[in-house]
Formats: C-alpha cells, sequence, structure tokens
C-alpha cells in the first residue's frame, strides 16, 4: 500500500533556524532517504516552502469562477513542510517507517487512494 | 428436526461467533467484510444444517462457509476499493511462542485493540467483532444513542480497511500499550452480563463468566501488572452479590436491600485478596481505575448490614477514584455518598452540578439517583416524576422492577 507521510512543523523554521540546524536536518533526511532506499521500494519525497507562500483557490460563491486567496487553505500553528510517498505492507509497517523520518513536531499518515490500474 | 437445528445454530452463534468473526481478524483487512461473511455463514446455516444434518464440528463448518461466502462477496463487490488484497495473513498462526497469550479469545482482543483507532473506538469495535455484543448493547454500555455507536463502529471498520490496520497477533511488547483496551473491554463485557440492558433477565451468567475467566487468566499470565489484579477484584466482588440482587419474583434488589447471607463469601475473600494485593503493587504510585472501584465494591461487601457501611471509607475512595478517573457516573455515586454523611441535599447539589452531562439525561440510573435524593429531602411530587422518567429510560423488566413500588410510594404520599 502507498501512505503520504506529512511532516509538520512551524512556518517561522527556516527563518529562526542556525546554518547548523539546517545542515543536521539535510542529514537527516539523506539518512531517511538511505533508509529508504535499502527497503528497495519505490518512494518520492519534497520540502515546501512556508504556508506564508501559499495561494488558496476556491470556488467563488456565486459559482461563476474562482477566488484567490493570500494564505493556507486552513491557518494552523503548525503547517505541512514537507511530505513523503513511501510503500509499506500495512499501517504498521508504515508506521514503522514514520519512526524513521525526521520528525520533531508530527507526522500525518494517510493512506493514498489507488486505483485498478 | 428444524427445531432443533434452530437451537444447534442459535448455540453455535453463542458460543462461536467471535470464533468465526475471528478467523477473519486474523486474515483480513476488511472487517466489515469479516462481520457481513459470519453473518451469511450463520444463515445459510439453518438450511444447510436442515437438509444435511447437524456437522460433527460446526464451528468449522461455519468458519469454512464464512470462507466461501467473503470470497463470493468479493466477486461481487463493485467499490474497487473493495477489491484491494485482502488475505495477508501469513500462515504461520499455528505455531504459538512461548510468551503467547494462553487462551484464543484473550488473543483476539489483544489483536483487535488495535492502537491506530481512538480507545473508545477500539473497545467498541472489539467487543462488537470479538465478542459479539449487539451494536445497541454497546452503546448503552457507554451511555450514546444508538445511531452514534453505529456510526462508530462504521467508521472504525472503514478506516481499518482504507488505513491498511493489519489485525496481527500483537508481539510481547506491544502488549502492555494495549492493555487499557482490553481492559475496558473485559470489563465492559462483565457489566453486560451483569446487568443485560434490555430483555427479562437482570444478568447474563455467560457472558459475566465469560469476562471473569478472561480476567483471571490475565492475572495469571501477567502477575505482575497491578490494575489486572484490580479488574479481578472488581469483577469477583461485583459477581459474588449475584444471587441476592434479583428476588423471588425476580424484581431487582438493591444493595441497601439484599440479603447479605446470599452473598458469596468465598467469592468476596478472593476478591478482598486481589484488590489488596493490587494495592500493595501501587504503593506510592497512584493505582489504574480499577482497583479503587474494587476497593469500593470491597467495602459495601465487608458492611455486616446496610447501615454499617463505612461511608466514610468509602468517600475517600470515591475522591481517589474522582482523581484517576474523572467520570460523571463517578460522580454521580459520590453524591449519594456524600448524602449518606451530610444530608441528602448535599448529594442534590452534586447531581444538580452534572448539568453538561447530555448522555446523563437519557440515564436512568441518574434519573433514579436524583428521585431517591428529592424523596429524603420530601420533595415527593418532583421525586414521583424522577421516578417514572426513571422507568422510561430502561428496556430491561428487571431493572424496571424496584422503581413501580417507589412510583407508588410516592403517588400515597403525595394524594
Amino acid at each position: 500500500m502507498k501512505y503520504l507521510l506529512m511532516i509538520y512543523g512551524p512556518d517561522d523554521w527556516s527563518e529562526t533556524s542556525t546554518p547548523e540546524q539546517e545542515a543536521a536536518e539535510m542529514e537527516a533526511h539523506d539518512a531517511f532517504a538511505a533508509y529508504l532506499q535499502g527497503r528497495g521500494a519505490a518512494f518520492s519525497g519534497e520540502a515546501l516552502h512556508p504556508s506564508n507562500t501559499a495561494t488558496t483557490l476556491r470556488p467563488s460563491e456565486n459559482g461563476d469562477g474562482f477566488m484567490v486567496t493570500d494564505g493556507p487553505f486552513v491557518e494552523l500553528k503548525e503547517n505541512l513542510g514537507g511530505f513523503y510517498i513511501i510503500e509499506a505492507a500495512d499501517l504498521d509497517d508504515a508506521i514503522e517507517v514514520a519512526k524513521h523520518c525526521p520528525n520533531d513536531h508530527g507526522i500525518e499518515i494517510r493512506p493514498v487512494l489507488e486505483f485498478d490500474s | 428436526m428444524k427445531g432443533q437445528v434452530e437451537v444447534a445454530v442459535a448455540e453455535a452463534h453463542e458460543r462461536e461467533w467471535s470464533r468465526v468473526v475471528g478467523t477473519f481478524v486474523r486474515s483480513t483487512r476488511d472487517l466489515d467484510l469479516a462481520e457481513d461473511a459470519a453473518q451469511d455463514a450463520f444463515v445459510s446455516a439453518i438450511d444447510a444444517w436442515a437438509r444435511d444434518g447437524i456437522p460433527a464440528s460446526p464451528v468449522a463448518w461455519l468458519i469454512t462457509a464464512a470462507r466461501r461466502k467473503a470470497i463470493d462477496r468479493q466477486r461481487r463487490e463493485t467499490n474497487p476499493l473493495r477489491k484491494l488484497p485482502l488475505l495477508i495473513v501469513p500462515g504461520d498462526d499455528d505455531v504459538l511462542p512461548p510468551d503467547e497469550i494462553p487462551d484464543e479469545h484473550l488473543r483476539l482482543i489483544f489483536t483487535c485493540c488495535h492502537p491506530a483507532l481512538a480507545i473508545k473506538v477500539r473497545v467498541a469495535l472489539t467487543l462488537r467483532l470479538v465478542c459479539g455484543l449487539e451494536t445497541a448493547t454497546i452503546a448503552r454500555l457507554f451511555v450514546v444513542p444508538l445511531p452514534t455507536m453505529a456510526a462508530r463502529i462504521t467508521r472504525a471498520k472503514k478506516k481499518s480497511a482504507i488505513s491498511g490496520i493489519a489485525y496481527r497477533v500483537p508481539e510481547a511488547h506491544e502488549l502492555p500499550k494495549r492493555l487499557p483496551a482490553v481492559f475496558s473491554v473485559v470489563y465492559l463485557l462483565f457489566t453486560a452480563g451483569h446487568t443485560a440492558p434490555s430483555g427479562d433477565r437482570l444478568v447474563q451468567p455467560e457472558l459475566t463468566r465469560w469476562a471473569l475467566d478472561l480476567a483471571s487468566i490475565m492475572a495469571q499470565f501477567m502477575p505482575e501488572e497491578p490494575e489486572v489484579l484490580g479488574l479481578f477484584g472488581l469483577l469477583r466482588l461485583s459477581d459474588a452479590r449475584r444471587e441476592a440482587r434479583v428476588d423471588s419474583k425476580g424484581h431487582l434488589v438493591l444493595v441497601e436491600r439484599q440479603d447479605r447471607l446470599r452473598w458469596d463469601h468465598a467469592a468476596i475473600q478472593e476478591g478482598i485478596v486481589a484488590v489488596e494485593s493490587s494495592l500493595v503493587r501501587t504503593r506510592g504510585r497512584l493505582p489504574g481505575r480499577y482497583a479503587p472501584q474494587a476497593a469500593i465494591e470491597a467495602v459495601h461487601s465487608e458492611a455486616l448490614g446496610y447501615e454499617e457501611t463505612d461511608w466514610q471509607q468509602l468517600l475517600c475512595l470515591y475522591n481517589l477514584l474522582r482523581e484517576v478517573a474523572p467520570s460523571p457516573i463517578v460522580e454521580m455515586n459520590r453524591a449519594v455518598i456524600v448524602s449518606k454523611l451530610s444530608g441528602p441535599d448535599a448529594g442534590l447539589a452534586i447531581l444538580d452540578d452534572l448539568t453538561d452531562w447530555d448522555a446523563g439525561k437519557h440515564y436512568y440510573l441518574f434519573a433514579a439517583a436524583r428521585a431517591d435524593l428529592l424523596r429524603r429531602l420530601g420533595r415527593v411530587a418532583e421525586a414521583n416524576a424522577e421516578y417514572r422518567r426513571a422507568l422510561a429510560l430502561t428496556d430491561n423488566g428487571i431493572e424496571q422492577g424496584f422503581l413501580p413500588e417507589r412510583i407508588g410510594e410516592t403517588d400515597m404520599a403525595g394524594a
């Protein structure tokens, strides 16, 4: 099964962190990528710019177009900062994988909806 | 023959439901399918056994039939989600490591109590799937409306299937985290049997006995765990009063009027020993929720008569219980104890503070407790109305038993 690991954290991390902290973070993610490679199954992942760079597009209320707003879909104290898509046998296995992922504030594990071919 | 077959199917349902579903719990992610297939198997047994005779091993027949029904259902399934590969079981289920939980049902309960579901949801799902309780019964145990419980169980099964929760027997190091849910399951199973939530029997001894067996197996399997002893003590002490809880007419007899000679004093001793060793082991730390409840039962059991009950000690224990496991039900019982020590108005004040407890508005014991305090305060008309409300709120014929008498008393006094 495919799972999405959503890594949450405070938006201002990149502004408040020291170069040493950033290097350590990179190293941790490299180690996680190596761990995933070791498992053998395909995976992918990206890091995101903070949520104050987000733009949200919603259907407009009168139904004739879209409304563009400045900011994330939901304002939270901690926001999505990056994600991985991984392959796991079941939820227990996915939780085991997520335990290896750098995690300072919390990771949400979501099953990916897969369709027959 | 037909009658015989129906009896055989009903007996198999009572005894083997959890084993038939349980086979699936170990071999599928789709609990909905497991339950539906088990249901199909029992239904088909009625005709098949009438035609071919009752099989030598009904449970083996039912498991095979349920597997076939599951495959049929999967073939018919049009929802792509439910066509996902379902069978995930490695075939090593029969080889049990030496630290394996020594009872099949207990193993299934631990397996079903998966931590990816919220604890309330886990417990409800296990009571439904492994213990075979009706959804309506589980709703009453949780004091929530039936549609709420039905939706909760449906969501749990859906999440299990979609998010890929694998129901496999947990390893020894995973057991401690699952204990609180397992304790709740055993406790609620006992409660379901101790006060059957509907029907003409107050007690379903097969359920209370099952829960007691499970608690006793756990106490032997994990003797270093003080909460297990607390739970076992609680169940043993509650069960010791069973004979005295119903009078010759089949009416519920409250503790205050029970014939204490009919209590099972050997069971009481056994319960008290368990509670004491549980409390000794937690000395210096806060106990769990079961040991204080068991100690409360022990205080009741040790009193020579209702009036001789050590209310002061009970209040201390309720205060402790309230600290480790606060709940409106604990407050409700504490109100009764406070009323013994400080008068009915003090008790009533506690009950009337529980205004936020929505479920209490539909809980017959809450109405009955309020009615009692109002009666003792001489507010007879209000008491009468509360007794009537309590009567309307329970479906158990025997629980209803003592209420008409109280309504009668307050009717006369009010006239």
